[in-house]
């Protein structure tokens, strides 16, 4: 009774539909627009001072950080407590070419991102059968096998690390703090504009599939060996970009801080507590995580405990993360204004109007 | 001509044979049913067929091709596609969403379609196009941008259909399509199963409990009883067979009396 009451839906509403949904992409471009906008007069705001933009670009690496475990443990349902490893493979790609070949920015981040990139690959097709914890588990392993890599094989140099060349753009020495800024800003942009483009793509339909209902998602043609393994791939790769960064940030890499696992887990509570399944998550995170130890200076372990606390609590109350709070109001504005437009009304007509049974 | 055909599967989990040696064919453009009682192995030689579960011995043809040792993800390309009989839905995602993850393999070159290259971008419109069309001829164009998980049960399995006909099927499985449904319901998507048997062409082999649905809808009808084919005929043929009451509806009498 419930489709027999009901009249196809006229064409005019399926335009109106259309016109929305356009309408609301624009509003997203807009959105994006402005706050990339905001970031690049960061640094000209006459207060600013060389510091604080490289707090700024510390703020971006976290975000793109962030935004590589988005890929894997938001879109895809991988969970992934072992990003860290990605990072120091990012880290000591770049730092090495441009210790040992002068290797400029650029370059570095490229090959830090594809280094990370065919890890990522193999590690995608050695837990191709893990799921839930114990991919948890395994990856925080793998972080662990880096960890130990950089901390005995003698060309990572353990503790003592390298210091880097002060940070080049195809060979133009020094680009300062800001250049750096902008460096990290630009990739940043790229980065949000390829997932953009990703998870509205049939990959990123594909990802979410297999997050959402495996087994029909490989009865719908997904390959989960596949799908799988290319999320791992392009979760690795952004990731691997952001250690190119890391390294470079500070001139200097060391089995000191990349052999931890403390990286591993800021970039996933930075990656929570945002939210991992939207675009708009990782930036959240990624200021969250970096400006809370900066407002601890002095008492840095309650930094921990902070973090700690707010991770619990947005896992209590907001499981989806920060972001996905923030965008409800609009989420419920959107969606009223298409089933208004796509005839939802005359649904209502028609379940209030028929059997009261009928429509469960 | 025979668009699926099975022959001595035999499945065993541990001691415990679920199928055994079952033979069936399912002519292309019929509708077939399989039925048993609970615990009888339709589900399993289900997943067989879906290449969900490996069979231990026996063959199966799709087209007279051996499929054997296909993995499920490339059934739909070959043009099989399948429903689950627990509703196996993407529920956080619109009902858009869910048709379109069923035409997956109609997407080409993933590493264009993530860069959303003009090409991809082309693509994804008749998708999305096509999906439209799916709905509307399923009466759902209404409820495109819902989320799947606020839809009533009968929607519910109606997306589940849409997913699989989304895939441009020739033979589509369907694991008791109409269990859970109110009559309602039950009328409905027996109506849809025969629409798209005789306007859309669609061969289907369904596992069904409801025996209006089955005796209604189907050309022929397969019955199997502890893992083994029992008997095989049309639904007048199954209803007088005497193996066929003694196994399974003389046991329904028993019950209810």
């Amino acid at each position: 009774m419930v489709a027999a009451a009901r009249t196809s839906a006229p064409i005019a509403n399926r335009q109106a539909v259309a016109a929305l949904k356009a309408r609301f992409a624009q509003q997203n471009w807009i959105f994006a627009g402005v706050l990339f906008a905001l970031l690049a007069l960061v640094p000209l705001l006459p207060v600013v001072e060389g510091w604080m933009a490289t707090q700024a670009a510390l703020v971006i690496i976290y975000i793109l950080a962030a935004q590589g475990v988005s890929v894997l443990t938001g879109h895809t349902g991988l969970v992934t407590v072992g990003h860290g490893g990605f990072l120091a493979i990012g880290a000591y790609t770049s730092a090495l070419m441009s210790h040992y070949l002068g290797a400029d920015l650029l370059s570095g981040m490229i090959c830090g991102g594809l280094m990370a990139a065919l890890i990522g690959c193999l590690l995608g097709l050695i837990f191709l059968r893990l799921a839930g914890a114990f991919m948890a588990i395994g990856t925080l392993g793998f972080a662990f096998f880096i960890g130990t890599i950089v901390n005995n094989v003698p060309i990572f140099n353990g503790r003592t690390g390298f210091s880097l060349p002060p940070n080049n753009l195809f060979g133009v020495i020094d680009i300062g703090d800001f250049g750096f800024y902008y460096v990290c800003l630009v990739t940043l942009a790229l980065m949000t504009l390829f997932m953009y483009s990703l998870v509205r793509s049939g990959v990123g339909r594909a990802f979410k599939a297999l997050r959402d209902a495996e087994k029909a998602a490989q009865s719908s043609g997904v390959n989960r060996l596949f799908y799988r393994t290319l999320a791992f791939t392009i979760s690795a790769f952004i990731t691997g970009v952001a250690g190119a960064l890391n390294g470079h940030i500070v001139s200097f890499v060391s089995a000191e801080v990349y052999a931890d696992i403390w990286y591993s887990v800021d970039i996933l509570v930075a990656a929570i507590v945002g939210g991992s399944a939207m675009l708009f998550g990782p930036f959240i995170g990624g200021v969250f995580i970096v400006m809370v130890p900066f407002f601890f200076e002095e008492l840095a372990d309650f930094s921990f405990i902070l973090k700690g606390i707010v991770l619990i609590g947005v896992l209590m109350l907001a499981p989806a993360g920060v972001a996905d709070v923030a965008a409800r109001p609009f989420r419920a504005m959107r969606q009223r204004a298409l089933a208004q437009a796509g005839g939802a009304t005359a649904r209502e007509h028609g379940r209030t109007g028929g059997s009261p049974g009928g429509a469960e | 001509m025979t668009q699926l055909r099975c022959e001595n599967i035999t499945v065993s989990f541990g001691g415990v044979v679920a199928c055994n040696n079952i033979s069936l064919e399912v002519p292309t453009g019929k509708i077939v049913g399989l039925i048993g009682p609970n615990g009888a192995g339709k589900t399993t030689l289900f997943n067989v067929l879906s290449r969900f579960q490996d069979h231990d011995s026996g063959h199966i043809y799709y087209r007279d091709q051996d499929i054997d040792r296909k993995k499920p993800h490339q059934m739909v390309e070959l043009g099989m596609a399948r429903t689950f009989q627990n509703i196996n839905l993407f529920g956080e995602q619109s009902t858009l969403d869910n048709i379109l993850i069923g035409a997956h393999h109609l997407i080409g070159n993933p590493f264009a379609d993530m860069f959303s290259l003009p090409a991809a971008r082309r693509t994804e419109r008749s998708l999305v196009q096509r999906a439209n069309e799916i709905a509307e001829m399923l009466h759902m164009q209404d409820e495109l941008d819902t989320l799947v998980k606020n839809l009533p049960y009968g929607y519910r399995k109606r997306v589940e259909l849409a997913r699989a006909l989304a895939s441009q099927p020739e033979l589509i499985l369907l694991d008791e399509p109409v269990a859970g449904c109110n009559d309602e319901e039950t009328d409905e998507l027996r109506g849809i199963v025969q629409r798209l048997n005789r306007e859309l062409g669609i061969t289907i082999f369904l596992v069904e409990h409801d025996m209006s649905m089955v005796m209604n809808v189907c050309d022929y009808i397969y019955v199997i009883n502890f893992g083994s084919n029992l008997a095989d005929g049309t639904p007048a043929e199954v209803q007088a067979n005497a193996d066929v009451i003694s196994a399974y509806l003389g046991e329904e009498h028993d019950d209810a009396a």
